[in-house]
């Protein structure tokens, strides 16, 4: 037998031996038996002045390897049986001396969350100016003057004949004049209402308006995109609605609804037992869009679609009051780190 | 708008429950937000009777009523003074849950104990009538429940309608829909009249001055009819609909409304003070007495119904006081009008007054259903009032409104929706929904005069859609439209300077920009403010100029609610008026807001947050995205302490400003604690576009730092001092910084100690002990001349 085999023998012995222990003093007798002064290792060792040279090296380089194997498996399996602390002294339990960090306010989380899934579908951020003039915000969206559906929207109007907007949407009227289709394009912003302040009313929201005009665009292609982006924002096991709405923008118009992420659909409060909620209004661009902003309507259609920041965070988060936003109580705003 | 589910199941024929009816109307447009059972509050109520009443001591607005309900005797007090002995009522039992969430129980009133309720309408949900107790008809049979009596095994739904659609105003309308998803056809109400030898035409004359605001006006005549309740069937379809029941003679208008979506108006014959009808465009400052008794002011908009002389009906919005139906009306005179929807809107804006009648004709009735609305009327009165009804239909319709003539591509449907329906089912979704539609392609459709709101080929692809129902189209798993997205240095600049802020412990706020001009005017009392001309809110009145207008405010509410240790920012817009350019202008701005002190911990005692927080955090910004340098020099800003209060600029371009706030101006936002502010103009920030990063080779050759302490006058200023040092270095100074500040004890008063180091390095040898010393030596001199600085020895 060569000192090799006697090596890997005495490696494969310990081994064993070190891997059954089962206390402090049964893994030191180990330690002794194959490690120790008068030990098997040791033993192989003292018999290396008889080799040669060459041998001398690779032999011993083995037996070295064999030891520091053997030792670390010990001090290992020490760890197990060992109850005392390294140190007495030092307390790992003190907090980390990490500087505060901030947090960006929550409608920005949800906004940048919104665009983010948006633009990986290949839309452009686009924006617009909050102080519009009726006719990007109304009247060549196809709201009529004078006309009802002015009504679903109250308007706060600013001296010098413009008004606040009421929606995100004048930007794709903006982004219609200024360029040909293919137009794909995703808008977050503010949004203005006058209504009384409330737990659920505010008279400034934010929006995210979207929109694609481009040759053959279906309603079919707007359900894909909105279906992946639901999916994308509120999980993958969710179940869509598209219900038929009206918007003058857009004809056909639909509103959808997701089966609530926090019942799975069988009811509760925060879908006010319904089993849905009400995520975000979508539907085909209007022809007079296109025409008033110069596009042929046979040679292209288009979809949009719109969602309130605001709501969806409350519904996210079960936030109860939208008055919370713009309170920015920094109790409030450090829960969404 | 409310509806008996029942009342839709009679007009339909069909046999869906509730929930069906509901799910199946909102996934085609016509969205029903609530079921509700008609008797959700009738639980343990039943008929009882008034026995006894006595007076109850030391109470003079209760009695006591002993009731029976058949199997047993109840103790009741009452506080209604309608109740009679002999009088059958609704009594809610212990246990009972009325409207309102009122539970009946046991309790003691004056002494006195009641065991349980005589009920209000209100208080079992049917109406608001909350007057007195209801009193129910003689012949209700003591002890029964009451949801059996009122047969009450109905459902209310409640619909939230789109603008768009007048036609689903009304049962009939909404059952239309149903009926169009069975594919079935609609079970119109009776309107079979016997008419009587008189001619309508002997007792009234309608002539239309006004054709633009009233394109139709028809008139029954109607004689001798008795008033009376009305039947329960007829109530109840009112009640549910949430309209109350008062009489007969009016009840019959209301439930045709609610029916066929057309208003109708009953003039009372002998008060209508002529007999002819004249519809004309109302005077200016005409005055008018609505049958609410208001006077109000009309102007042309209004189209007035007259009768020759004065005005009778505010045609299409509410009739006039004189010619009402009352207690002793015997012969009706029976309108039913159409009116043009957008005038109608103008004519109850300018009467302040919004009705079922106008918000049905301002959306748009239909002028061929005139009819059938007034026949279906004349029936009732007919039948439920033993009216006598006149020969003939006084009707002037100068003009008739003709269906309009669309046509429908099948292809170009498909092309829009995504899917494929064959031109049968088209024709047969029109059909279904009473569109005329042939069998060509395009589909010649004529579209029914109740649907002002189809005009296009577009709108007949919606109706196809919702009929077929959305989730008939098809959801592809790929994404049309192009491809590239370019991503705007604006968005990545926002997005890096929140992370670099909240990274250093800034909480970003946004505030909405409408401020009140009281506060905006405190901060810059010469700046000119947007108005607002129709706030709701009385906080707000103008646009901000600022964003610290709005960051006193967030800072002061958050101190108010003890978070004293605050570090804010926002990014956000600041609005102006139009300038002589009529250039209207909102600007990115950025404001850094800090208060209190750092938060500390076990290792680090906090300390009070200052102006070097601030421009450590702008300091962090600029580096990062290669802003190059900004320089801060005293100015005067009104808002701030004298002695702190800065500008910021950027290669000579003033960018913002920078300070503490003057303990007048906070104390104003109700803020005691010291509040640091720098706001920032961010467009010429963005507009320099992203950085570009260009490597350079890391250094062959060592660096040789050295240290230098220097006393100098508390008045020297540190940059100044860097400047010299950097001068004198020259190239080979690769960094200069200071690493310590002293004043106190140690040194003289009135002077500080600055220990600056200075790292020499050169990239192209090594550089040498001599001179190193050579160049410091040189820095010792300046620093010596310019600033009569001492040397510490080091
Ligand atoms: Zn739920």
């Amino acid at each position: 037998m060569s000192l090799l085999d006697d090596i890997n023998h005495i490696n494969n012995q310990a081994k064993e031996r070190i891997s059954n222990a089962d206390s402090l003093d049964s893994l030191n007798e180990a330690k002794v038996k194959y490690l120790g002064r008068k030990g098997e290792l040791t033993a192989v060792l003292k018999e290396l002045k008889n080799l040669s040279v060459d041998e001398k090296k690779s032999v011993g380089a083995q037996a070295n390897r064999c030891r520091q194997e053997l030792e670390e498996l010990i001090a290992t399996a020490a760890g197990k049986f060992s109850t005392s602390k390294t140190d007495s002294s030092f307390d790992y339990t003190l907090p980390g001396t990490s500087s505060q960090i901030g947090v960006v306010h929550i409608i920005n989380q949800v906004i940048d969350e919104i665009v983010n899934i948006f633009h990986g579908m290949g839309f452009e951020i686009a924006r617009g100016p909050d102080i519009e003039t009726d006719y990007y915000n109304f009247e060549a969206l196809n709201f009529p003057p004078d006309h009802p559906a002015r009504d679903m929207q109250d308007t706060m109007f600013v001296e010098g004949g413009r008004i606040l907007r009421t929606h995100t949407t004048p930007v794709q009227v903006r982004k219609l004049e200024e360029q040909n289709p293919p137009i794909k394009i995703i808008v977050p912003g503010r949004t203005y209402r006058n209504e009384a302040i409330s737990t659920r009313a505010h008279i400034a929201f934010h929006q995210v308006d979207g929109f694609l005009v481009d040759e053959g665009v279906s309603m079919a292609d707007m359900k894909g995109v909105l279906v992946a982006f639901c999916k994308s924002f509120f999980g993958p096991d969710l179940k869509l609605k598209f219900r038929p709405s009206f918007f003058p923008f857009t004809e056909p118009s639909a509103e959808v609804d997701v089966s609530c992420f926090l019942c799975k659909g069988k009811g509760c409060q925060l879908c006010k037992y319904s089993g849905w909620l009400e995520i975000l209004g979508c539907g085909m661009i209007d022809p007079n869009v296109l025409i008033k902003t110069g596009h042929d309507p046979e040679k292209y259609t288009g979809y949009a679609f719109g969602m309130g920041v605001e709501r969806i965070a409350m519904l996210k988060y079960k936030i109860n009051d939208i008055r919370h936003f713009f309170n920015n109580d920094i109790r409030f705003l450090r829960q969404f780190k | 708008m409310k509806l008996s589910h029942n009342w839709l199941i009679e007009l339909t024929g069909l046999n869906w429950t509730p929930e069906e009816t509901a799910e199946k109307l909102t996934l085609c447009g016509t969205a029903c937000k609530n079921i509700e059972p008609t008797a959700k509050y009738m639980d343990k109520v039943v008929v009882g009777e008034v026995l006894t009443l006595s007076a109850i001591e030391g109470a003079s607005k209760i009695r006591l009523a002993k009731v029976t309900t058949g199997d047993e005797e109840l103790q009741i007090v009452c506080g209604a003074p309608n109740v009679a002995v002999g009088h059958k009522v609704p009594v809610a039992k212990i246990g009972a849950v009325l409207a309102g969430d009122m539970k009946i129980k046991k309790t003691k009133i004056k002494g006195v104990e009641s065991s349980g309720m005589i009920c209000s309408e209100r208080e079992l949900g049917i109406s608001d009538e909350h007057e007195g107790i209801w009193v129910l008809p003689d012949e209700a049979p003591v002890g029964k429940p009451l949801a059996e009596i009122l047969d009450y095994d109905d459902h209310i739904l409640t619909f939230d309608l789109t603008p768009n659609r007048a036609d689903s105003m009304s049962a009939i309308g909404i059952a239309r829909d149903m009926a169009a998803l069975a594919n079935k056809k609609l079970m119109l109400p009776q309107t079979d009249i016997k008419e009587s030898d008189k001619q309508a035409y002997d007792y009234i004359s309608v002539t239309i001055d006004d054709a633009f605001g009233c394109p139709r006006y028809a008139a029954r005549i109607i004689h001798n009819v008795k008033l009376a309740e009305s039947p329960w069937w007829l109530k109840k379809k009112l009640i549910t609909s949430g309209i109350r029941p008062i009489n007969n003679l009016v009840d019959i208008t209301n439930l045709v409304m609610l029916e066929t979506g057309h208003p109708l108006h009953a003039f009372d014959l002998k008060r209508f003070g002529s007999n002819e009808v004249v519809v004309r465009q109302a005077k200016e400052k005409e005055k008018f007495i609505t049958l609410d008794d208001k006077e109000h002011e009309l102007d042309k908009n209004v189209t007035l119904i007259t009768n020759g002389k004065t005005g009778v009906a505010a045609g299409g919005v509410m009739g006039g006081k004189d010619s009402e139906v009352k207690e002793d009306t015997k012969d009706l005179l029976l309108e039913a009008a159409y009116f043009n929807p957008s005038l109608i809107r103008k004519s109850r804006k300018k009467l302040g007054i919004v009705t079922e009648s106008s918000s049905r004709f301002e959306k748009g009735a239909n002028p061929n259903g005139i009819e059938f609305a007034i026949n279906r009327a004349a029936h009732l009165y007919q039948q439920l009032a033993g009216g006598e009804v006149a020969s003939g239909i006084v009707d002037c319709y100068p003009k008739k409104i003709e269906p309009a003539n669309l046509s429908l591509r099948v292809k170009r449907c498909n092309q829009i929706l995504g899917t494929g329906i064959s031109q049968a089912r088209m024709v047969e979704i029109l059909k279904a929904l009473e569109f005329e539609a042939d069998n060509s392609d395009p589909i010649k459709v004529k579209v029914p005069t109740f649907r002002p709101d189809i005009e296009r080929e577009i709108d007949l692809i919606e109706e196809i859609a919702r009929i077929e129902g959305f989730d008939k189209i098809p959801t592809p798993q790929s994404i049309t439209g192009p491809l590239y997205t370019p991503v705007h240095w604006e968005d990545n600049f926002k997005k890096e300077i929140r992370t670099l802020l909240t990274s250093s412990g800034f909480d970003e706020t946004i505030a909405h920009g409408m401020v009140h001009s009281r506060m905006a005017s405190l901060l810059e009392p010469e700046m000119k403010h947007l108005k607002l001309l129709n706030p709701v809110s009385e906080e707000v009145n103008v646009m901000r100029t600022m964003l610290a207008t709005t960051a006193l405010s967030v800072v002061s509410h958050n101190l108010s609610h003890r978070n004293m240790d605050i570090k804010l920012f926002e990014l956000g817009k600041v609005y102006f008026p139009p300038d002589s350019n009529d250039d209207w202008v909102e600007e990115e701005k950025l404001i850094l807001a800090i208060s209190g002190s750092t938060a500390g911990n076990w290792r680090e005692k906090p300390r009070k947050l200052d102006f070097y927080d601030l421009t450590g955090a702008l300091d962090n910004i600029w580096a990062h995205l290669r802003l190059g340098e900004y320089s801060i020099v005293e100015q005067p800003v009104g808002w701030m302490e004298n002695n702190m209060s800065f500008s910021i600029s950027l290669e000579e371009n003033e960018i913002g400003v920078i300070g503490k706030v003057s303990s007048k101006i906070a104390r104003k936002f109700d803020i005691k604690e010291d509040v640091y502010i720098a706001e920032i103009f961010m467009g010429s920030l963005i507009a320099r576009g992203k950085p570009l990063i260009k490597f350079s080779n890391l250094p062959v050759y060592p660096s040789a730092p050295r240290d230098l302490a220097i006393i100098v006058d508390n008045s020297v200023i540190s940059s100044d001092i860097i400047a010299t040092v950097k001068k004198n270095a020259g190239k080979l100074a690769e960094s200069v910084k200071i690493f310590d500040l002293y004043t106190g004890k140690q040194i003289e008063e009135g002077k500080k100690s600055i220990a600056i180091s200075i790292n020499y390095r050169s990239a192209e040898r090594n550089l040498t002990g001599e001179e190193i010393d050579i160049k410091q030596m040189k820095i010792i001199e300046s620093l010596k001349s310019e600033f009569k600085a001492d040397i510490r020895d080091k």
